[in-house]
């Protein structure tokens, strides 16, 4: 029973992180918009990349992927890096980037 | 003053060869594939027109006409050159950024006072740190030929009025001094300008002192 909730549970994550279609990166040194847009250009080549968000004031770059489609960590640092930038941390979410704009035009106190 | 003729072409091109493979634009601010036209009018003192492409973030190579007019002895100079740039060192913090670039190339130049084309060239540095608020660099940019030699330095200081985004239309106050040597101008030219960016273009427009017009113009794609 503990077996099968435990492979159920792994199952889950895998599939959650299998099918995450926003990514979310915080990044150092985004400090000016016309110097960060190489980032936009970069990783709109990507094919899994369908729109791409980024906020100087939350040092945010957000991807949002092709469905089922993932962009592994290692492409991701090579092209923030390419970029002239350097990536802090890299989180996978289920928020979407409507989600994401939306949170960031919020009055921030 | 050292001209080519003392300095030697070949130490002059050895020089130009040394700094060409390792160079990005210090001015030209870019990424990587991608394009940067900039103008500039310098206060009726220099005009120039640079056009980059960048095979890498770090790394940009192009072309330019420089154009200036001595305000000391009525002699104008007119360089046409090739030039590599590069990136040597970024730092890259959660809020601010700082560059060192480096820069070299080599043309021709021309000037009002002597038929015919002089060999001439080039190598330049830039240090530079922003933040969303604060912005300063220092530049210096030296040109040689055997009929001048001479060189540019410029100090930049930049304060926001307020944090821009990626979305928004990034404004800049920033005080510029800029001084010139090979009898060019004499004394140091304080300008104030107005600095405004959004998407891939740039704009920069000022006033010396004595009324004179700076503008700057660039554009990346």
């Amino acid at each position: 029973m503990l077996k099968s909730g435990i492979a159920a549970l792994a199952l889950f994550m895998l599939s959650s992180n299998a099918m995450a279609e926003t990514i979310e990166l915080t990044v150092n040194g985004l400090v000016c918009a016309f110097c960060a847009q190489g980032i936009e250009k970069t990783l709109r080549k990507n094919p899994a990349v369908t729109d791409v968000v980024v906020s100087l004031e939350d040092k945010l770059v957000a991807i949002a992927t092709k469905p089922g489609l993932d962009i592994p960590d290692q492409d991701l640092r090579k092209a923030l890096t390419d970029s002239g930038y350097d990536v802090k941390t890299i989180a996978r979410t289920q928020t979407t980037l409507g989600g994401i704009r939306a949170r960031l035009k919020k009055p921030r106190s | 003053m050292k001209s080519v003729s003392q300095f030697g072409i070949v130490g002059a091109l050895v020089l130009a060869i040394a700094l060409v493979p390792c160079s990005s634009s210090a001015k030209p601010i870019g990424f990587a594939h991608g394009t940067t036209v900039m103008a500039e009018y310098g206060a009726g003192t220099m005009e120039e027109l640079q056009v980059f492409y960048a095979p890498r973030f770090n790394y940009f190579i192009g072309g330019g006409h420089l154009a200036l007019d001595s305000d000391v002895d009525a002699r104008s100079r007119d360089i046409t050159y090739v030039r590599r740039n590069y990136l040597v060192k970024r730092w890259n913090r959660e809020g601010s950024q700082a560059n060192v670039f480096v820069w070299g190339g080599f043309g021709s130049a021309n000037v009002n006072t002597d038929a015919g084309s002089h060999f001439t060239w080039n190598a330049g540095i830039q240090l530079d740190y922003e933040t969303r608020r604060l912005y300063g660099s220092l530049k210096s940019d030296l040109q040689k030929s055997s009929e001048f030699s001479h060189r540019i330095d410029t100090l930049q200081l930049g304060l926001a009025p307020y944090e821009h985004d990626y979305d928004t239309v990034a404004t800049w106050f920033v005080v510029q001094g800029r001084r010139y040597t090979g009898e060019i101008f004499d004394g140091t030219e304080w300008i104030l300008l107005l600095r405004l960016f959004k998407g891939g273009k740039w704009i920069e427009v000022g006033s010396t002192s004595d009324g004179r017009l700076r503008a700057m113009f660039m554009i990346n794609f």
